[in-house]
């Protein structure tokens, strides 16, 4: 096998300075959620560390996972393929095409063998291998060639980690997600309909960083991203306390920055870093924008009963069958009227 | 209110995060006087209200010494108006925030020169000094 | 299909069949019952407005038992006015109703609501032990007694725990308490509860009656 040149041996060679490596540390410690007396830990591990070669697989996705990760600004995209990690398959942002990209990956598939990281967008459809293709591979087919080498699967988007929108009512493709395909190594969901970019790289991060998978909640998602509902760290929570709701998108309620419960929000049941972390650098997160929250990281979420009905609201069928229901419970008493009366002739007859 | 005034969303109520920090930077300002023991929040890791951070920056404002740093993107590195309590706000090539954080010390720790890069660059001056040796005496001379 | 979708989708839609349909038996059952003829004379007219007196009337006491019925009434207040206000005056409630009536109404503070809950729990608890400990209600009591509190009681706890959590997650306590109000929409038409729809109707029979007889009402 290739030696593998260390983080620090590529940063020195690059001309990095120590300070520069510091930067990059401190900033490392802050997406991983790490306290800052962690920063020398962090520094010792990255120097040792060895990039790490990654595959990544494209399926029946829309790519705006991929967009989302050219959007991470810690540590950049372009600072993540070069420094960090060593990008050896990627549809969107390779060189290479056709063949001689089918070749790379099977040439860093063999030289990191039981090493490298495989991360997957979209989700797998088993309908008909027909059905999504790539240099006339199945998705299927090319996922489980490709994870048998693998050290570990990171399943990014809601696509991949629960099947997503292919996979929403009806799923005609018959969309699955990576984790009901790979039973044999190591699967991390990094959810979202994108999922927050800053959450994308901080997994990668602690791969590369400590060489392990961060831990996980009941859904194989990260718990330092996903393990708090966006209601419980919402800053307009205090409205939701004090009964102030926004009816519509621009009444009074919604100009003054009101609780959107009423308006579909699915923050109660939705894990998320959105609330704390948001997106574009900090700027905001849909509801701070005055949208309600969809409820993306969650599995099915686009089949919950609609993004602008509100979470309790019931679901109680046609209004057919419900008044089926009130014909038939007349029909009863009806019955039971006609059956009391009878009695009570013969009780009044016998008196 | 027209179509041009942006609508900004507002805090319900001071949500409360500028007050605690500072109470925390005071108790930090003790242990850096008593014990010498240097403290670092990091500001990424609380979730601010819209507004919050900039309350926060403004209150603790600015002192006596500024530094800009150059690595892998600029940082910004300075003394508030209390000695002892520094902001370092690091960016990256593309100009984005990629760590914020208050240090409460007598000197940040990237301000200082790196053991590393004083012996790097030592190498580099001998290397100038050994190679550029005539020319430096014929100027001398001249 | 996870236990959120079933109890916000399957488990509410039986429930409210069920309800809508027990409901209209009773009440059908009951009023096109015949009256019974009466052969006295009236001493004082009759009729609804009778029934509207005596539904005004029977919510006082009686002067002779009102002291021996005082706790239990107060208790009863609490948990009726309670679970009242739980109901109707909770946002996210009223929330549930619009989703098929239509309008809605304003509703209190969480912190309000969640001071009725558990005021109402409590008067809950407290009747129960009473229930238990004074002999002749031990007697009389039925599994219809204990099984239509326990359906009562069983929402507004778990209502009340979503907040505090416990330790579970919240999805996972929001399918449990909408379960449990499912549970609660099965059993009221059959048992003690179907009260809920029939108390002003027999409090008005009897007052029409009563009235006519000249009793004191």
């Amino acid at each position: 096998m290739k030696t593998i040149p260390t983080l620090g041996d590529i940063l020195q060679a690059q001309g990095v300075s120590r300070r520069g490596f510091m930067k990059y540390c401190a900033a490392t410690a802050s997406l991983l959620a790490l306290p800052p007396a962690m920063v020398p830990r962090i520094a010792q591990a990255l120097e040792q560390a060895r990039r790490p070669s990654v595959i990544w697989l494209s399926f029946q996705e829309c790519t705006g996972c991929t967009e989302s990760l050219t959007r991470s600004s810690s540590p950049t995209l372009e600072g993540l393929i070069f420094d960090s990690i060593s990008l050896d398959y990627h549809h969107t942002l390779q060189a290479a095409s056709g063949d001689a990209a089918e070749a790379a990956r099977h040439a860093a598939m063999e030289e990191n063998m039981g090493q490298y990281l495989v991360l997957v967008d979209g989700s797998i459809p088993m309908g008909n291998p027909g059905f999504s293709t790539i240099a006339g591979i199945s998705n299927y087919d090319m996922l489980m060639e490709t994870v048998e080498g693998a050290a570990a699967v990171v399943a990014i988007g809601s696509c991949a980690a629960f099947g997503g929108i292919p996979g929403a009512n009806p799923n005609p493709t018959g969309a699955v997600s990576v984790q009901d395909l790979v039973k044999d190594k190591p699967v991390v969901n990094v959810p979202g309909c994108p999922p927050i970019p800053m959450v994308i790289t901080a997994v990668l991060a602690q791969f590369l960083t400590f060489g392990q998978l961060p831990e996980l909640d009941i859904h194989g998602r990260p718990v330092a991203f996903f393990g708090q509902t966006i209601h419980d760290r919402c800053y307009r929570r205090p409205f939701y306390e004090q009964g102030k709701f926004a009816e519509t998108f621009d009444d009074e309620g919604a100009r003054k920055g009101w609780c959107l419960f009423k308006l579909g929000c699915k923050g109660p049941i939705t894990y998320n870093a959105c609330a704390t972390v948001k997106w574009n650098a900090g700027t905001s997160f849909p509801i701070e924008s005055g949208h309600p929250c969809l409820g993306c990281s969650e599995p099915g979420f686009w089949d919950k009963g609609g993004f602008y009905a509100p979470l309790s609201t019931g679901n109680f069928g046609s209004g057919g069958k419900l008044a089926g229901a009130a014909v038939a419970g007349v029909a009863l008493g009806a019955a039971a009227a006609v059956a009391g009366r009878r009695r009570q002739a013969k009780y009044t007859k016998e008196a | 209110m027209t179509l041009k005034d942006p609508i900004r969303s507002p805090i319900p109520y001071n949500r409360g995060n500028v007050r605690p920090l500072l109470n925390e930077i005071i108790h930090a300002l003790d242990r850096l006087l008593d014990d010498d023991e240097p403290t670092v929040i990091d500001l990424a890791s609380l979730p601010f209200a819209p507004g919050e951070l900039e309350e926060l920056e403004q209150t603790l404002g600015t002192g006596e010494l500024t530094a800009e740093l150059d690595a892998l993107g600029k940082s910004f590195i300075r003394e508030t108006e209390y000695p002892g309590v520094w902001w370092v706000e690091h960016h990256n090539t593309g100009g984005e925030v990629v760590g914020r954080y208050i240090e409460i010390t007598r000197s940040p720790e990237i301000l200082m020169s790196q053991d590393a890069d004083v012996g790097a660059g030592r190498a580099r001056l001998r290397d100038c000094f050994e190679h550029s040796g005539p020319e430096l005496n014929k100027e001398a001379g001249k | 299909m996870d236990l959120l979708d079933f109890a916000r989708g399957p488990a509410l839609q039986v429930a409210a069949y069920i309800l809508v349909a027990g409901v209209l038996w009773r009440l059908v059952g009951i009023l096109m019952l015949k009256e019974k003829p009466e052969f006295s004379e009236p001493r004082k007219p009759g009729g609804f407005m009778a029934a509207l007196k005596v539904i005004y009337t029977r919510s006082f006491t009686a002067a002779p038992f009102k002291r021996a019925t005082l706790y239990p009434k107060m208790l009863a207040y609490v948990l009726h006015i309670g679970f009242f206000a739980v109901i109707f005056l909770f946002v996210p409630h009223i929330v549930f109703f619009e989703g098929f009536l239509g309008f809605d109404w304003p509703g209190l503070p969480n912190n309000v609501i969640y001071l009725s809950g558990v005021a109402a729990v409590v008067a809950g608890l407290a009747l129960l032990v009473r229930r238990l400990t004074d002999p002749v209600l031990k007697l009389i009591s039925n599994f219809d007694d204990y099984f239509s509190w326990f359906v009562t009681i069983l929402p507004i706890l778990t209502g009340l725990i979503m907040p505090v959590r416990m330790g579970v997650r919240y999805e996972t306590l929001l399918a449990i308490h909408i379960l449990s109000v499912a549970v609660l929409m099965i059993w009221l038409p059959f048992g003690k509860l179907g009260h809920t729809f029939l108390v002003f109707v027999t409090r008005g029979t009897t007052g029409m009656v009563f009235e006519r007889r000249g009793a004191k009402t």
